[in-house]
Parts: structure tokens; sequence; C-alpha cells
């Protein structure tokens, strides 16, 4: 059972004894206990109930239970809401009461420890006052899935906000998934855009009306605007039309169909440029017949509704290899090599057929994917001059724009940009670590900057088996809009391999990405949009392009406080201008409305712990990047501090007891601080390559917030005792029913258990080292554990209903659709023995954040340490 | 020995030995030499096809070193002791033990006396097959292209089975195409405008393995017997398929060309590579490298005229005038391919098929310094170019091309006797020996060069000096002069061949000997005289040679005419001299010194062919012949090449080597417009029609390149070419200034002198003795 995402009430704390069942917002089964697996062993491990988790992190009882009057008002708004008619022209709601805010609830980390399923509640309520909204809809606000602020009450003033010590900032995440079926949207056909005439606003669902509806008040910068004639007129069916049943003054999330004068070109079409490395390493990793294989069976996935898509292929090693595809039509036409050598300046060498439309030249492209990896079987060649590739394929695609898919297996050693074997294991866990994590050439931040300023969007697929720079190379993606993806020692031998990258890949090529895209973020006057981070190009101060916008990546916007907010709430708009990869301009508009507060303590009750994890996750990033590991953890182990200090101080009258207090809805933050220093990216170890912290400094500044917490505070559930109904269907939904999650901690394993532990990307089935046989048997069909093929794998389709539920889980445990997240990631499963390969085993270990490990402390030493920092 | 019997001995000479002479007794002392005026010089033709003589199966027997000259009929042989002198060092050489069976009456092939020009079959095998590099211009019309593609796909079927072949293709930019490739069309591209260095060539084709991973095996069924480069040149019985359909494929250069400017086209950037190709993998392999150039290079290196159409390629007044934005770059960089080419013993050949200049002039030494062809024509579909390209591939009676590679001349002298130069396409070897002399004509300071390409036709000039100061008194008996030719080349059979020509003429005898004046070959002069006059209108101003030309025949004249001084009527020349006078007055007013009437390229293609044609050819090229056919006369009839043999009933049959001209009579023309030939009663006249025809397929058959055919009317436009040709006794100044001319002759509008007014300046000069 999954908490909806933007379900309106807040999981349950304000009301956990009216509704005991779904207070701590998960329902376990009031059923008697029942004997999970078989516990045969006489001496059992634990005197506790077998079979089901003891109740030991329960909601706590709250400690001021003044909840009730909250629900009361909640409901009362929507009866108001549902009941009036709005009153178009009526004076905006400047006299209105304050919202009823979030009641803070301090609870005691050290004796109330958070519980893992916590991080599944949506966040603090936004309590907004009464009419706030133009209409009464109940999608007037924007949905955490798409916004996410820190606060969901916003300080009034700048001291305020510095005096919290919490960050303002918008988690932006426009997509909620690959393709728009799956993530329904309002669509405004008529073209019909109103927006402020000095903010540029959209309208939405906080304008008020004025001057019997002729005009509009601007919930930014309160200039009053014309409504366009255009608005209550439906041109097509030539009726007047109910202006109270427009989507953008019902929905806070629209998209506008935009006319010509958005556009600064005709909207270009879908491209799509494979770089293929086809030197050595990747033809024998099998790379390169996968990715032609994975193409050519995508050919019907990629968009292309409007039939302009168009294709181009590159193959790289020594020399650049073009390839001229002719159309279908050509009756001689077929395809031809060109090899270009001279890489310092690369050129096209012929002026057209090396980027097609895919609906023309469908044939031949099927013929030349087929016969790619023929044509370098026998490559000997060790070089790779994917710098100057991507220079050509820049000058091929640039006056369009478009996608540049770099799929290779090598370290760029030719030709511009190249890269050199850089990394010294001694330097490893040094402070000398960080440099090997910044980029090692000009050339990949410098051509970035020049693709952003042509629309073109570099996505890197790094396949190699050695060192290959994924600092260096990564700066394309981050700054393009695009994505780094890296399958560290991948082989297209092992069946596992093959599979998870054709997978990923061709979800990727499905997805309905946006093009030539700007995201701009507007707020209520007085609010300034700070900083912005995520894979994009900050173009001015508060313009983040994109020459591809992909669906799976958030974006962080920090809010500085210029002016006090005199009003009792504030408007926040995010606005993505893109072309559609069906050739249409649109507007995605998400227009979020927070109320403000003059009170500390509100502040601090409305805190959203994720979204301030995923702010400072990206802040970690940054920080590791221009500073240096040991700097990145510094400052997060500083910032907990100073949280855990300020609400010491201010609201919890200076004293802590012999705990240590926070608000319960902030209650999971240091552990998630503690499980992003833990994260293999920022983790202190002199063991972890270069390659693999760059790839994980990359998903810890794009990873949409759901997933992202997985990725810091990984998923463990336990499998051998899970509950009845869990790995079933639920009956109404149909969706599969997880069991509860655990804490990230070894004191939760039994020796004979049988655990998963997920972070988004890994998945890792635990054996306990006393696993009885019937359980090896029923989830494996192999007798006895010995027999147990561990690492990479799978869970063997069985009769078994038990295997049945496993898979189940383990399947649904990586559905990120159910998440409310776009993502093409297919997490590697790695079975794991307790008593078997110790490596693999000890890289499972690392993903219990509570666990002491090599130069980690524990989650109980985390919080001692935090507590005698506060106490000083 | 009177003239006639003395020209047949001559002619048989040349039969036997490919060889003229200008004077064929040579003087005995320096003093004298000077006195000659005309240059001691042979006219040799090393391949002149012979085959009376047998092919020598075994290593030639040499003299010691450094002299290495061969053993030849002029050698003294012991039989008795198997010794022989070498008539060029003096030593005394022991026979080698095989030939212990000679005696006087049986001796070796090599020392007969027929056999002064006899041929070894080397045992040294060439390092490779032929090698033909196609280097084909994309920028085309349609049609010509096509045309061009069907003979290249034609021409697969002339080479040898083992011979390799290669396709480079250029326009905006050059590719080489790798023909070895199975899995689809390929291609290496060079960018148009970039000056690629040899290193980067190699590098770029991938023909410097450092790239490769070590250990490298070559793939089943695909042999790599010549290393990385087998990509790229292919046996024709193996790329025969593959080449063809590549051809087949090709298509005009893809590039947009704006209405106001020229394709872009770096013939230079496609020969660069096709020369770096061939010279990482097969230096001093025979090959050839093809260009079939459509146009002017008007992208990077060696580009000979911009892309703007406005902007005119360059003409003769623009380069005697200095206003050559590209020529001097253009020169020097084909200059220096050509240097690297030579220095690979590989050939270029050039062919345009193009009505504009294709930059012939900046590219000739290509040709020029590797002994290949030029061949100039309008377009790649007329048939002058359809049948010189075949001509190139014709093969001997074993089916050998007849087509030598990697050839090296070098000249051996007795004592008397020094060489000073070589005129023809070949380089120098810069090979210094005794018989170098002291002077230089032509490519001199050297006894060797080295010419790659050669065929049967290829003549050079050679030249020497007398190095002796007198005739010792006490030597009675007239001594020889020796000389002797080796050349090696690579046989298109696959093996190396050594030509052997040795020639002995008598030294004069004491000082005024008149054996020497008798024994002057006019021809041969005339034609060594002509390489000279070209050799320094390379380099020096057209009028400064023409007064080189003029004082020395009239320095010539003075010498050896007999006159009374200061009388010009008494002048008279021996038979021997008589035509020279003429053959510079035609020379003077040839296509070879008066630039102005020709392109550049033109200029350059008539001087590159009369570079390789023996005496009897290249006197065609200086002083074309005239044949007047008409009525009541059995075939045609040699008539002076004079405005005067053009009558209105006579057919006139010019042929001037480069072209063939069949000029109709006013008359004759009409009757033809009427259509007598076509009725009864009028045979004679379809007779009279089709003789000059007739003749005139004669003509073409052996010519190469190919002429071009023209037939034309008094008073139509064509006809220029034919009056351009004649000797104008009958100008509109003649007419002007007294009516000399018959009424019925042609009047020529020029204001050239005509052949009388220039003997009787010749006569008044030469008898003033002031020179
Ligand atoms: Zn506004
Ligand atoms: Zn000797």
């Amino acid at each position: 059972l999954q908490p909806q995402a933007g379900a309106p009430q807040y999981g349950g704390y304000p009301q956990p004894e009216q509704q005991p069942a779904q207070a701590p917002g998960y329902q376990y089964p009031q059923q008697p206990p029942q004997p999970g697996y078989p516990v045969q062993q006489p001496q059992q491990p634990q005197p506790g109930q077998p079979g089901y988790p003891t109740h030991e992190y329960g909601y706590p009882a709250p400690a001021a239970p003044a909840a009730a009057g909250v629900g009361g008002i909640t409901q009362g708004m929507g009866g108001m809401n549902l009941g009036a008619q709005p009153q178009p022209g009526q004076p905006a709601q400047a006299q209105a009461p304050r919202a009823a805010m979030n009641q803070l609830y301090p609870t005691d980390l050290l004796n109330q420890p958070f519980n893992a399923s916590e991080l599944d509640l949506p966040p603090p309520p936004i309590t907004l006052p009464p009419n706030s909204s133009v209409t009464p809809s109940p999608d007037a606000n924007c949905p955490s899935k798409y916004i996410r602020s820190t606060l969901n009450a916003v300080p009034t003033t700048h001291s305020l906000l510095k005096k919290s010590k919490l960050p303002f900032a918008l988690v932006v995440q426009p997509y909620a998934s690959l393709h728009d079926d799956e993530d329904n949207v309002p669509v405004i056909q008529d073209q019909v855009i109103s927006r402020c005439r000095r903010c540029r606003t959209y309208i939405n669902p906080y304008v008020t009306f004025l001057d019997h509806g002729h005009r509009w008040r601007c919930n930014m910068c309160n200039l009053s605007n014309d409504v366009p004639q255009a608005f209550d007129w439906d041109a097509a069916s030539q009726q007047s039309v109910d202006r109270w049943q427009r989507a953008e003054l019902n929905h806070s999330v629209v998209e506008f169909v935009a006319p010509q004068e958005y556009m600064v070109r005709p909207p270009q079409p879908l491209v799509y440029l494979f770089l293929f490395d086809v030197s050595y390493a990747a033809v024998s990793n099998g790379l390169v017949a996968t990715a032609a294989r994975t193409i050519l069976d995508s050919l019907n996935r990629i968009p292309n509704a409007d039939r302009r898509t168009r294709l181009g292929f590159l193959a790289v090693d020594s020399s650049l290899h073009y390839f001229s595809v002719p159309k279908d039509e050509d009756e001689n036409g077929e395809v031809s090599q060109l090899v270009v050598s001279d890489l310092d300046e690369p050129f096209l060498p012929v002026p057209h057929d090396l980027l097609v439309t895919l609906s023309e030249s469908r044939q031949s492209i099927e013929t030349f994917l087929t016969k790619l990896p023929n044509m370098f079987q026998n490559n000997q060649s060790n070089m790779s001059c994917m710098g100057s590739a991507l220079r050509a394929g820049h000058k091929l695609i640039s006056a369009l724009g478009g996608k540049i898919v770099v799929l290779t297996s090598s370290l760029p050693n030719l030709g511009v940009g190249k890269l050199e074997m850089r990394e010294d294991k001694k330097l490893l866990g040094t402070s000398k670590e960080g440099a090997l994590l910044q980029t090692a050439n000009s050339f990949y931040k410098s051509f970035a900057v020049e693709c952003s300023k042509n629309q073109v969007c570099v996505d890197m697929f790094l396949f190699a088996s050695q060192y290959q720079d994924v600092a260096s190379l990564s700066n394309l993606p981050r700054y393009t809009g695009g994505q780094t993806w890296f399958y560290p020692g991948w082989h297209a031998s092992r069946p596992e391999d093959a599979l998870k990258f054709a997978t990923e890949f061709s979800d990727f090529l499905s997805s309905e990405i946006g093009l030539e895209a700007v995201l701009r973020v507007r707020g209520t006057s007085g609010l300034r949009m700070n900083s912005f981070y995520g894979n994009f190009f900050n173009r001015s101060s508060d313009l983040c392009a994109f020459p591809a916008f992909p669906r799976d990546q958030c974006y962080v916007v920090e809010v500085a406080i210029d002016e006090s907010l005199t009003k009792n709430f504030m408007c926040l708009q995010a606005a993505v201008l893109h072309t559609t990869c069906n050739g249409e301009r649109r507007i995605r508009v998400m227009t979020l409305a927070l109320p403000t507060t003059a009170n500390l303590s509100d502040v601090y009750a409305s805190a959203d712990q994720v979204a301030i994890t995923t702010y400072f996750s990206h802040k970690a990033v940054e920080r590791a990047l221009s500073s240096g590991l040991d700097a990145a953890r510094d400052a997060l182990q500083s910032k907990v501090t100073e949280l855990l200090q300020v609400f010491k101080k201010e609201l919890a009258g200076g004293s802590m007891g012999g705990g240590l207090q926070f608000p319960s809805n902030l209650r999971a933050l240091p552990i998630l601080f503690l499980g992003l220093m833990k994260n293999v990216g920022l983790r202190k170890s002199a063991q972890i390559p270069t390659d693999i912290r760059s790839a994980a400094l990359c998903l810890l500044s794009t990873l949409p917030a759901p997933l992202l917490m997985r990725y810091i505070y990984p998923r463990l559930y336990s499998l051998h005792d899970m509950p009845d109904n869990a790995g079933t269907p639920e009956p109404e939904t149909g969706h599969i029913v997880l069991p509860p999650a655990l804490n990230l901690s070894s004191e939760r394993f039994v020796p004979y258990g049988l655990y998963l532990i997920d972070d988004g990307q890994t998945q890792f089935l635990w054996v306990g080292r006393d696993a009885v046989p019937q359980l090896i048997q029923d989830v494996f069909g192999v007798e006895d554990k010995t027999q147990l093929q561990v690492g990479k794998g799978r869970v063997p389709e069985l009769e078994s209903d038990f295997n049945e539920r496993v898979r189940a889980v383990v399947h649904k445990s990586r559905d990120h659709k159910s998440l409310g997240v776009g993502s093409i990631t297919v997490p590697h499963l790695y079975i794991v023995r307790e008593d078997g390969e110790p490596s693999l085993k000890l890289w499972a270990q690392t993903l219990l954040v509570e666990d002491r490990a090599d130069q980690g402390v524990s989650a109980a030493q985390w919080l001692g340490m935090l507590r005698e920092k506060v106490m000083q | 020995m009177d003239y006639e019997a003395l020209k047949e001995q001559w002619s048989e000479m040349e039969d036997r030995d490919g060889a003229r002479l200008s004077w064929n007794v040579f003087p005995s002392s320096r003093m004298e030499a000077s006195r000659l005026v005309a240059p001691i010089g042979v006219l040799y033709t090393p391949l002149k096809e012979k085959l009376d003589t047998p092919l020598l199966q075994f290593e030639p027997v040499t003299c010691k070193q450094p002299c290495r000259a061969v053993l030849n009929p002029f050698c003294q042989v012991d039989t008795r002791a198997r010794v022989w002198i070498c008539p060029f060092c003096l030593s005394r050489n022991q026979l080698p033990p095989h030939y212990k069976d000679i005696t006087n009456n049986a001796i070796p092939p090599e020392l007969h006396p027929a056999n002064s020009t006899i041929e070894y079959r080397l045992s040294r095998p060439a390092p490779a097959p032929p090698i033909f590099l196609y280097v084909v211009d994309m920028c085309q019309e349609e049609d010509s292209l096509a045309s061009l593609k069907e003979s290249l796909v034609m021409s697969l079927s002339l080479l040898p089975e083992n011979a390799l072949v290669g396709l480079i293709t250029y326009g905006t930019m050059a590719h080489v195409h790798e023909i070895g490739y199975d899995e689809c069309a390929k291609s290496y591209v060079f960018r148009g405008s970039k000056d690629y260095s040899a290193k980067q060539v190699q590098d770029m084709l991938g023909l410097t393995s450092a790239a490769m991973r070590p250990g490298l095996q070559a793939q089943p069924g695909r042999p790599m017997p010549m290393g990385p480069a087998s990509r790229f040149l292919m046996p024709v019985q193996q790329a025969e398929f593959q080449l063809t359909k590549a051809l087949e494929a090709l298509q005009k250069d893809p590039w947009p060309v704006a209405n106001d400017r020229r394709n872009l086209r770096c013939t230079g950037v496609a020969l660069s590579v096709a020369v770096g190709l061939l010279e990482s993998s097969f230096q001093n392999a025979g090959a050839r490298i093809m260009l079939f150039a459509g146009g002017p290079a008007t992208e990077g290196p060696g580009m000979v005229v911009g892309p703007e159409l406005r902007e005119p390629i360059r003409s003769h007044h623009d380069i005697d005038r200095d206003n050559i934005k590209y020529f001097k770059k253009a020169l020097k960089f084909y200059d220096n391919l050509a240097k690297r080419t030579a220095h690979n013993g590989h050939v270029i050949d050039i062919f345009a098929g193009c009505l504009d200049q294709v930059g012939l002039l900046e590219m000739k030494g290509l040709c020029n310094s590797t002994g290949g062809h030029m061949i100039l024509t309008d377009s790649f579909t007329s048939s002058m170019f359809k049948q010189s390209f075949v001509r190139v591939f014709e093969k001997d009676g074993d089916e050998n091309l007849l087509m030598g590679f990697n050839a090296v001349l070098e000249v051996l002298t007795t004592k008397e006797l020094k060489v000073t130069g070589l005129i023809g396409h070949a380089v120098s070897l810069n090979k210094k020996s005794v018989s170098v002399g002291e002077t230089e004509c032509g490519i001199g300071n050297t006894c060797s060069w080295k010419m790659c390409g050669i065929d049967p036709q290829a003549s050079y000039g050679i030249y020497f000096e007398i190095a002796s100061q007198g005739v010792p008194a006490h030597q009675q008996a007239p001594q020889q002069g020796i000389m002797q030719f080796l050349t090696y080349y690579q046989h298109s059979s696959g093996q190396f061949h050594l030509r052997v020509t040795t020639i002995a003429r008598n030294l004069s005898g004491p000082a005024g000997d008149p054996t020497v004046a008798q024994s002057f070959d006019q021809e041969a002069a005339a034609v060594l005289m002509s390489r000279i006059a070209v050799f320094k209108a390379e380099v020096d101003d057209g009028p400064d040679v023409l007064r080189w030309v003029d004082r020395m025949l009239i320095r010539l004249c003075s010498r050896f005419a007999d006159y009374r001084k200061d009388d010009p009527s008494s002048f008279r020349l021996e038979k021997n001299f008589t035509l020279y006078p003429q053959f510079m007055f035609h020379l003077r007013r040839s296509q070879f010194l008066q630039v102005f009437n020709n392109s550049p390229d033109e200029t350059a293609f008539y001087r590159h062919v009369l570079n390789h044609e023996d005496v009897a050819n290249s006197l065609v090229m200086i002083q074309p012949t005239l044949d007047s056919y008409t009525f009541d006369q059995d075939g045609g009839q040699p008539v002076l090449l004079d405005s005067a043999s053009i009558q209105p009933t006579h057919i006139l049959l010019l042929d001037t080597f480069f072209h063939i001209l069949i000029f109709h009579g006013e008359t004759v023309a009409e009757w033809r417009k009427a259509g007598y030939q076509e009725q009864e009663g009028y045979e004679n006249f379809a007779a009279l029609l089709e003789q000059p025809k007739e003749d005139a397929r004669d003509l073409i058959t052996d010519r190469f390149p190919l002429p071009r055919f023209i037939v034309c009317d008094a008073g139509g436009s064509q006809a220029r070419f034919l009056l351009s040709k004649l000797n104008p006794s009958t100008t509109h100044t003649t007419g002007a200034y007294g009516g000399v001319g018959a009424t019925t002759a042609q009047t020529i509008f020029t204001d050239d002198v005509s052949l009388q007014t220039f003997m009787e300046h010749l006569m008044k000069l030469a008898v003033s003795g002031t020179t």
C-alpha cells in the first residue's frame, strides 16, 4: 500500500487517534500473526512474534493533540469551496484570514527514531486561506509530484528565513512520466494565453478578477490586466464558453499550445544522432551490436507522430565514420560509409543524407542497423576520437538542434577533447580525490555551452571496463539537459546486462521529450529565483535552457525573499516553454500557492524533509565538484547540526532533555543526511573508483525526489516473513502490495531471512546464512543454497506461490510509475549470500545506512554525535 | 655517299637503335665542335619496338665498377684469352666462365654487330604487379560523367588480371574508396581545402598501423599481402565486381554550387592523397596515377582559379603581366608533388575532359617529371578521349601492356664525348661520372635520369659536348666516339628489363674535315633544336627564345652555306641543310613558341607531346604536312604548306599531329552541298571526297593522343585551323602592296612574315657575317 502522492490528507500526523488504522500511513494486517517462513531453529533469535516485525517504530503518540481543529478547518474549506461559486470581481482575499498552520510535533530522535516507511508520506499539507483560488477546483494547487517546496509555509521575511536556517527552494519535476498518456495534464488548445503585462505570469487559479470580470489582477505583481476577448469564446464552435470551466483557472498544472510568437523559428523535428564507439572495446563487449539491435527494435517506439523525426549515425574509432543513408525511394540507393580521419577540424563529408527522416528512410535505416555490427566486427583499433565526433555531430545537427546520443566503451584518447587515464588509486580517499571529479579538459565545458546555444543535447551512455573519465564526459549532459548513464563493466554476453541496457535504451528512445526548452520560475513580488540546480545551462539570471527536456529529471530552484511578503499566501509559477516531439510549441505551466507565516514554528512544522534533502543533495554535489568530498560532507553535517541547534534554541526552549528534539515532520532528515553522506557519490572511502563516484554524483543531482530518497536511503523488505497479502495485488487497485519497509540496519536481519535491498539503481536479494532449504527451493528452485548462483541474476519463474510473490515484490519495488516519476532505469538484481562472495556482501551492506561501516558511523553514533554538538 | 644514301643509312640506324643524331660524325676537338652551331645530340627512343632482336634471358656482362658498361659489339674481345676490353674505360675484363665456348665464329648475341641494341630480361622481379589508381573528378555534367564511368569500367578489362586498381574521387572533397570492403560502399574523405602532409595522409588512411592492436591477424579469406594499402588497391580479377559497382554508383559531387560560382574541385588534395597512398606501401613499384579532370582546381592547395565565376582563369597575357593570384603557389605545389612522385617511381597521367582549361600549365610537372601522359580533350564524351584512353592500355603480342615502369636511363661515353643533358620526360638522378660534361643542356650535370613511365614511343633528346682538345697528330685512322644507353625498367610482365643501345660514330679528321657537314641530319637537328627552344621557353621570355632561334639559324647558315660575303643572291645551302631554315621558320610560328593564340593549358599540352615524340612525329608538329586532292590525280599530292595551295577544286588534308583537317575548296564544297556525290555519274567526285578521309583514318591509326579531326569548307569558321598553319605567302598586306598572290589563292589575314620574307632576311644576315 502506497500513500497516494499528493493526497490531500497529510498522512496522519494530525489525526493519529481518530484514524488509528491509518495513523502511520501503513495498514498492518490485524490478523493473528502467522508463521511466515518456517522457523525451525529451536533457538529463535527474537522472542517476539515470528513473522512480523514488532511495531517498535510505530508512530509516536503526538504530544500535543491539537490537530483536530486543522482537520475541521480543512473540511470546512472544502465545503466552502464546493458550496460557493467564486464571485468574479470580488476583491482579492487581502483581508481573508490566515490559514491555520500545521502544528509542530517535536519528537525525540533518540527515543523515537524515524521509521523507513515515513519517507513515503506526502509532504506537510499546504493549508491556504479560504477562497485563495478563483475556482473551487481540487486541482487548483500544484501536486507535490510536480513541485515540492522545502517550506510549505513561507516565512514572510528574509530574516525569518535566515533565522530558520532552512533553505527555501522548489524541487521542480515538470513531468511525472516518460509518456503523455501516463501523465494527464489538461492541454489548452485555443492559443488564448493570457499573461500579466508586467511580470509575464500566466493566468492561473490564484488570480482575481475585477471590473465585472473584464480584468484580472496578477497574483504575482498585483497589476491588473485585460481579460482577452477570446477568453470566453470558443472560436472553433463559435460559442461562448464558461470561463469557470477553463482549465487554466481550475488546474494548477496545464499545458498551453503556443501561438507563433512563442517560436523563434518553426518547431524543430525530433533529431537523434547516435555516436557509436566502434573501437575494439565496444565491439568486443557487444555494445555496438546491442545498441544497433535495440535501436532497430525501437524504431516504432521513437516518437514520430509528425513523421519528421530524423536519425543520423556516426561510428567512431581513430576516425569518424559517417553513414550516408539514402531514401527508400532511391532505387539504387545504398548506405555508404564515409571515413574522416582529419580530427582537428571535423567536417561533413557530404552535404546531405547523413541525417535522414525516419519515415522516408526506414528501410535503409533498418538495413544499416542490421549491417552495422558486421562492419566493425574485426575492428582492432583501440582509439576513440569521441571529442572530435561530438564536434562533427554538432556540425551535423546544429542547424536543427536535437539529441546526440553517445554510446561508448572507451576513454576518448584521440583528437579534440582528448582525455588521459588520470585516476591514481593512491589518491582515492585523500583530499586530492576531488580533483579527479573535476573536468580534465576544458573542451567538455566550452563545447557544452556551444551545444546549448545550438539546441543540441548530449546523452552519454558509458560502458567502459576501465577508467573512462565520467567526470569529464558527464559535463556535456550536465549543461545540455541530457543524462549520463553508466554501465560499468557491462558485457552483452551476460543476459542481465544486455537486457538491462536494451530495456533502458529502448525506453530512453521512446520517451516523449521536449525540445528547445526554457524553464523560468516566477514568484510573488518580493521573491527572487536565486539559484538553479540540475542539468541545463543557466542562460540568464532566471532562465534555464534545455536543448532537450527530459522527463526523468528534477530541478531545484532556490528562492530568495528580497522583500517582506505581505499577503497571507504567495505564489510561484514554473513554466517550461518547449517544442513537443511532435512539433508543437507548448508551455507547461505549474502554479504553486503557499501560505506565508511570520512564525518560525509554522515554518518548521511545514518543512518538507524530502524536498530539503533533495536541495542539499544538489548542494552537496556542487560542493563536491568545486571543493571536494570532505567539504561536501562537512557542509552536510554542519547544516543538520545547525538545524538541530536552531530548533533547540528557538523552538524547544533551549532544552533537549536527554534526547535530541526535532519536529516529527523532519524526523528523517538527520538519517537522510547520513544516507547522503554515505552514498557512493560522497562516502569517505579509498575504494571507490572515480568513475563510479562521478556517475553517482550525476544521479544525486538529477534524480526525481522519490527516486533520490531511495538512492540515499534504500528500501529494505523482509521477504521470508512478509505478510500474506504482500506480493499479491491489492483487490481494489490491482497494485501489488509491498511488505512494510524496514530501516536499513543489520539489526533487522535474521540469519535465516530473505531480504530485498533496493536503492533504485541496484537490488540485492539477500539470503541469510541460515536460510532453510525450503525457502531456497521455493524461491530459487534449487535444493541447497550452495547451488545458488550469486551475483547479477534474476529470480527464476517457478510455480511456487512464494516465488511468485517474491518476484512480484522485486518487480513492484522497481516500479517508478507508482512513485509518480518517469525513469528508464531497470535496476540490476544481485543475489547475495550472507556466507557467499564477501565483496558482494560488503557491497550490499554499504546500503545499510544505519550500520556502522568502514569509515562511516552508525545511525546511533550519528545521532549521538549530533546531540553532542547541539548540546555544546 | 650522297645525301639520299646517307639518309637511308640514318634511317636504318634509327630502326636498329631508335636513335637519330644531329651530327653523324663527331668533331674531334672542342674548338671544331663549337663551330657546328647546332647541338651535338641524339633523339633516342629507348623502348622502340624491335621484333627482330632476341630478348636475352640472362644477366648482362658488365665492366667493373664504377664503369658498369655492358658488353657490346664495339668491345674488343680476345676469344682465346676470354678477355674483353671496355671501350669506355679501357679496362680489361674476364669473360664469365659460361662464355668459355666463345670463338670468332660463335659469338654471343650481344656481341653481334647487328645487335647494337639489345634487351635483357633480368632476374630481378618487380616488387608488385602494375598499379593503376584512378583519380576521378566528380564535378561534371551527367553525360560527361556517365561517359567517363563507362570508359573506366571498360578499362578494367584492359588491365592485366593481377594489376592492382584503386579509385579516388574528388570534388569539394577527396574520397579514397576502400574497394576491398564488403559491407557497404566505403570511402575515406579528405577535406578539399587542406594541404595534407604525406604522413597525415598515411595516418588518416590507416596505413601506419600504429593505431592497431598488436597481434592483429589477417582476416580469413581476405589476404593482406600488401599490407594495409591493399584495402584500397586490389587485383583486378578480385575487385572487378566491387570496382565496377563503385564506378557505376558514382554521383556528381553532391555539394551545392551557386550560380555565380564554379564547382569546388580539390584536384590538388586528390592528387596528393593518391601520391601519399602509393608512397607508403608501393615505393618504387610500378604505378600509374591517372587523373581525369573535368575542370580546374578551385579549392585547396594547387587551386588554379578561385571559385567565383567572375574571376577568369589565367591566360598567357595574365602570366606575362604577372597578374596571377594562384599560379606560382600552384606551380610550386604540383612541382613538389611531381618530385615526390618521381622519387617514388610512380607515374601521373592527366586526362583533361573540359572545354575550358583545367590547369595543365600548373600541373604539367606531374606528367613531365614522371613520364605520364597528358591528354587534353574537350569532353570525356569525345572519341578523342575515349580512344586515346584505350590506347594507353595497348598490348604487345604477348599480351603485355606496352608500358614500362620505374625506368632509369644511364649514358656512358668514350672519353671524347661528355653528356651535357637530357630534354624529355624525366628527372635527374644526380649521378656524376666521367661521362658528365661541363656545360648543361636541359636536365644536366648527371649521366643518369629517372623517367618512371616509359613507352615504346617515348623519345628523349640527349645532348653532348666534345671534350678533347684536338686529334694528336700521330693518330691517323679516324677513331670512333661511342655512347652507350642503358635503360633499366620494370616490364609489365613483372620482370625488370635492361635495354642496351651502343652507338658509335666516326670522329672527324683534322680541322675542316668536310664529312662533319655532310653528316648533318637536318631533321634530327631541327627536332633537337626545338626541344632546346621549348626548354628555354619554359623559363625565358618568348621573344628572347625567338631571337635565340634566329641567331642560331643565322650562325648555322653563315657557317655551312656557300655564299659570297654580303651577296645574298649568292647564298646556297647543301642538300642536307636546305630544309632546316624552313623547319626553324615553322618552329618560330608554331604553338610551341607562339603562345598567345593558345591557352596556357594548350601550350603545356603541346610542349608535353613534343617532348615525347620521335623525329618523324616531331617534325609533323613543327611543320605540318599538307596533301592536296583533286580530279585526275592518283591520291593526295604533298603540296607546300602555303596559302597558295588552297584551290577551289582541291581538297586539302592537313596533319599538324594534333589536328587532322580536311579542307574542301570553294567549288568542291559547293558541289558537295549540292549533293553531287550521291548522284549517278559523279562517282569520281564521291571517290574524291572519300580519298582524304581514308588517308586521314590511316594517319589516326597510330597516333597518340588521338588528334582532333576537323572537316571544313573554304570560308567556314573551322578553316582557321588550316589558315593558321599556312605560310602567309598571300596576306592582305601583299595584296595591298602589289597583288603578288594569284587571284585564286586564299588571302591570309596575318601580320606574320611569309617564308619568302623570312628567307630573304636570313640570307641577308647570313652573308653579312654580323650575327
Ligand atoms: Zn504580474
Ligand atoms: Zn668500362
